[in-house]
Formats: C-alpha cells, structure tokens, sequence
C-alpha cells in the first residue's frame, strides 16, 4: 500500500497479481478471482482458493450488487491518512456480494441514519489515480 | 496427569505514554528491563538461559529477519532454543505451549520469554507517527486502505455492529466492563490510567467509528513483559510460588461458517476453550478469575460466551447480572486490563492478561488480589483478519496446585 503525496490516501500497489482487478474497475467492472472447481469467488487476491485449495483461479466478472452485512460511521481519520478529513464521516461497511464474496466498502449517496444491515447496494467505480478506482455502493 | 511445566517468574516494566519530556526506551532496553524484573521474581539470574529456551514475540518495531537471534545477541544470551511468535496479541500465550511443549520433549529445561515494544516512538499507526511496514505492505492492505478502511476501530466496529445486529448487547452493558477495568487499574500500581469512570462517563466519551466509543478502546502505551517457565522438576527446587499451566488451546484462522462468508460473530475461542478445559479437567464454572484480551470491552463479551461462561448471545446479560470486582462472583481483567493498564503494542498486549493470571494464582496481586484462587484462565488474542475478528485465540488455564 502507497500513500498518494497529493492526496494523502492510500493507494494499492499495483502487481502482475493485483493488475487484472484494478484494470476491470477502472472501466467499470467488478472482478472476482473464482475458484474453477469449488466455484469460492475471492474479494482479495489469493494465491489459491481459500476454501479447497486449487490453484486455478481466474478473475471472472461479478454482478455489482449485494447486501450490507455490517456497518460504521468512521468518524476520525486513523492511520494517519489526513486526506481522508474532507469526506468524514464516511460509511463503511461488510458488503456481502451477490456472487458470493464479502468486501469492505464505503456507502455514499445516503444518510447515515437511513444506512441498515440487510440494504440492497449496488457498486460504482470511483478513479483514485490514473488506470485505478476502487469500487463504492450506493443503495440498490 | 501431573502438570509439566510452570510459570515461576514475571515481569512488567513500567509503561509510558511517551510524552515531551519523557526519556524514551528501545524495544531493547524495555526487553532487559522485563528480563531483570522476571528473572528477579523468579530467583534465577541470566546465565540460567544460557544453552536453554528463549522466547521473543514479534513487535512492530522488528524487521530483521532473524530477530530472535539479534536480540539474544544483543542481550548476550546465549540460548540453544529460539522461539519466535508473530501472532500478535496471541504471542505471549503461544509462546508458552510451545515452550512447555519443547520442555516437554526434553529439549530444553527452561525458557525466558520476553517482549517489547514502543508503539508510540517508532513507524507505527500512533498518531503523528507514519505507518509501519506491518501495517502497509501487501494486497492485505492493498485491498483495505484504499477502500477507506481506516483502522483497527472501524475493523472491530464493524463486527461490533453486526453482533448487536443478531445478539443484544447495550452500551451500558459494555460500559460495566469499560469502568470495571478501571476500577481495577486504580489498585494496580502499573496501569496507565488510574483514575476511576463511572458509567455516564463513558456513555458520554465521544464516538470514533460507531459503536465505538472512546472509552472502548485500548490505549497504547511503551513497555515491555516477561516471563520464566520451566520444568515441574525445577520449579519445585524454586523459592517460588509455581503457576501450573493446567490446560491451553489454540485456534488459528478459525471460520465460523464458510471461509468466504463466515459468521464474524464468534472467534476461535469456540475452539481452543473447550480443548484448554479439556486438557485441565476442569469446567467452566471452576475459574476463579478470568483475563481476557480487553482490547475492546465487546470483545470481552464475546470471549466470555465463546468460553463457555454463558450461552451465545448471552453476555450482555451475564455482564449485567455478575460483579465483576475482583471481589465478586466473576473477577475479571483484574491488572486492569489493557483497557485501563495499556497496551505496548497490538503485539505486546497479550501478555499483560497470562501475568495476572500468574499473579493471581500465586496470590501475589495485592489490593486487588481474588481470594482462594484455585484456576485462574487468560487469553491470547492476536491480528486482525480480513473482515473478521481475531487471527489467533488462545486459551490457558493455570493453577496454584500441581
């Protein structure tokens, strides 16, 4: 993980590994790592699949929609990452994905009262640095 | 079965809050200074380790790679055996079954487990400070910063909230855990913050990433811990009080479900809890005084039910309805907890709760001491995983009969 010097967030360092995700989300598409034998679909990158361990892996498109499984308002900037100030409070939360990973994503264009556990939401692309964006939801 | 190993020494340095002014200590000097303490409770002196175990739990401040092995360099011992842990808060306690194991096996008779650290003088996440290698490199942080994950307290708030989703958990009932510890750090001499809260006061302490309020969270503070466990043949030829490790379990990476989209509602307690009552014969209503990993009073409430002491989902209820003074019918966190004592470190603060459960059983721990303790049951609690709780749970159980 970077720290952008002229915004002071984070960005992710980009590898052969990691390529593929940030690419697809910077044209506006979600891509999961989905097991070919079991079917597991991995939010993070994983060097196998987590659930029964077979190597092959390939990113597969996602539906971009999903339910809140958990959630925060971060009122404060921890970890030192400033540039996050402008935009506190900020709604994290759990996102459990239709095609069946679970993700930590932030939910805009809603009032922090009215953001639930079991909200529907649906992903947008946000660019956070030239060929990366990260994906954020608004409720569905 | 007749305990083989025990803890015969501990040791705890003075914790600081690095203000201006202060005179700062190396992770080094804060390891010889715990050294000294244990190997003086414990009535053994340095060359004692020479040619035996010694123990190091990873701290944020180390990045050699073979860190153990500078640090005996650096302290001059000159060990045959070195044990090394990075399971966070979980280390002290790790360290422990795999040096009863090793003593066990008859390839070594003692080991002098220590760590350090300095969170708040070196790169780390204390504010003004920037962020350490552990808390930056790889897709598992690659994959959380620029989502706007800000942190430990918005990782553990959001598994807070999700608890309180399915199971009732109050803020008053978080709040008994939160004023309890402090009432307990006012009669510990080494706790960080001394001054007694009541319960408004921590309703009114102000929110950092809901539910979590100020008062939830653990402050971090430098310092160092240690201690000695050796075999029952050398215990017993000790001028000491012997702590018995009666029982340990051990759950790494636990799923409470599926691996994708486990429930976060349970840690890895549910397992290696039965395993240390198991090994101990012992139930749950045996423990005279429990030491959980405090680092947020929540976590309390879900590691007591995970041990057992109530059903699931009835914590809240069992803190509301038990004293938990050490003069009650369930003492807990009675150094004061992390809560209140400090925390040297996300690494480091596992070991404060294995102390006072020594202490404890040796009834040494003073004002605040439980009367006739016969068990006494700490925790290890270690990393946070990827939108789930703790990396590693582990449960000890210790006695003052062997």
């Amino acid at each position: 993980m970077l720290v952008s010097e002229t915004t002071n967030k984070p960005l992710p360092e980009i590898t052969d590994q990691t390529r593929p995700f940030w690419t697809a989300a910077s044209e506006g598409r979600l891509l999961l790592q989905t097991c070919t034998r079991c079917g597991t679909a991995h939010f993070r990158p994983a060097p196998w699949c987590i659930q029964c361990g077979c190597r092959d892996i390939p990113w597969k498109g996602s539906k971009p929609t999903g339910t809140v499984y958990a959630l925060t308002l971060s009122r404060v900037v921890a970890m030192n990452l400033a540039g996050w100030q402008s935009e506190l409070p900020v709604i994290m939360c759990l996102i459990d994905l239709d095609d069946g990973a679970r993700l930590y994503g932030q939910v805009t264009d809603c009032k922090p009262e009215a953001a639930k556990i079991g909200m529907r939401v649906a992903a947008y692309f946000e660019p956070i640095a030239p060929g990366v964006a990260i994906p954020k939801f608004k409720p569905a | 079965m007749s305990p083989s190993v025990a803890v015969v020494g501990t040791g705890r340095t003075p914790y600081s809050r690095a203000k201006p002014g202060e005179r700062v200590y190396t992770v080094d000097e804060y390891i010889a200074w715990a050294a000294d303490l244990a190997l003086e409770n414990a009535g053994l002196s340095k060359s004692d380790f020479d040619d035996q175990g010694f123990g190091l739990a990873h701290a944020e401040a180390a990045h050699t790679v073979n860190w153990s092995a500078a640090t005996a360099e650096t302290l001059g011992l000159s060990p045959s055996t070195l044990i090394r842990a990075d399971q966070g808060g979980a280390s002290a306690s790790a360290l422990l079954i795999r040096a009863a194991a090793l003593i066990e096996a008859g390839v070594i008779d003692r080991a002098l487990i220590v760590g350090a650290d300095t969170p708040l003088s070196i790169p780390s996440a204390a504010p003004g400070l920037p962020l350490s290698p552990e808390r930056t490199r790889g897709v598992f942080w690659d994959y959380q910063g620029p989502f706007g994950m800000m942190g430990a307290t918005a990782q553990f708030a959001l598994i807070k909230q999700r608890y309180q989703h399915q199971y009732t958990l109050t803020a008053e009932q978080c709040g008994k855990v939160a004023v309890t510890t402090r009432f307990h750090a006012s009669l510990h001499p080494g706790a960080i913050y001394r001054t007694p809260i009541t319960l408004d006061d921590y309703l009114a302490s102000r929110m950092l990433s809901d539910p979590l309020r100020l008062l939830d969270c653990v402050p971090i503070v430098n310092g160092g811990l240690a201690y000695i466990v050796t075999s029952a043949a050398t215990a017993k030829k000790l001028n000491v009080k012997p702590a018995w490790l009666r029982g340990f379990g051990e759950a790494n990476n636990y799923y409470h479900g599926g691996r994708s989209r486990p429930d976060v509602t349970a840690t890895g307690y549910v397992k290696s809890a039965p395993a240390a009552f198991a090994r101990a014969r012992i139930k749950p209503t045996d423990v005279d005084v429990f030491l959980p990993y405090d680092d947020y009073p929540f976590i309390v409430a879900m590691t007591i039910e995970d041990w057992g002491f109530c059903a699931k989902g009835e914590a809240g209820r069992f803190i509301e309805e038990r004293n938990l003074r050490f003069d009650g019918d369930f003492p807990l966190s009675t150094d004061g907890g992390q809560l209140s004592g400090g925390q040297p470190g996300g690494a480091i603060g596992g070991f404060a709760p294995l102390i006072e459960a020594v202490t404890q059983v040796c009834g040494e721990a003073g004002a605040r001491q439980v009367k006739n303790v016969r068990y006494a049951a700490s925790c290890g609690f270690g990393g946070i995983p990827y939108g789930r709780p703790g990396r590693s749970c582990v449960s000890l159980i210790f006695s003052n009969e062997a």
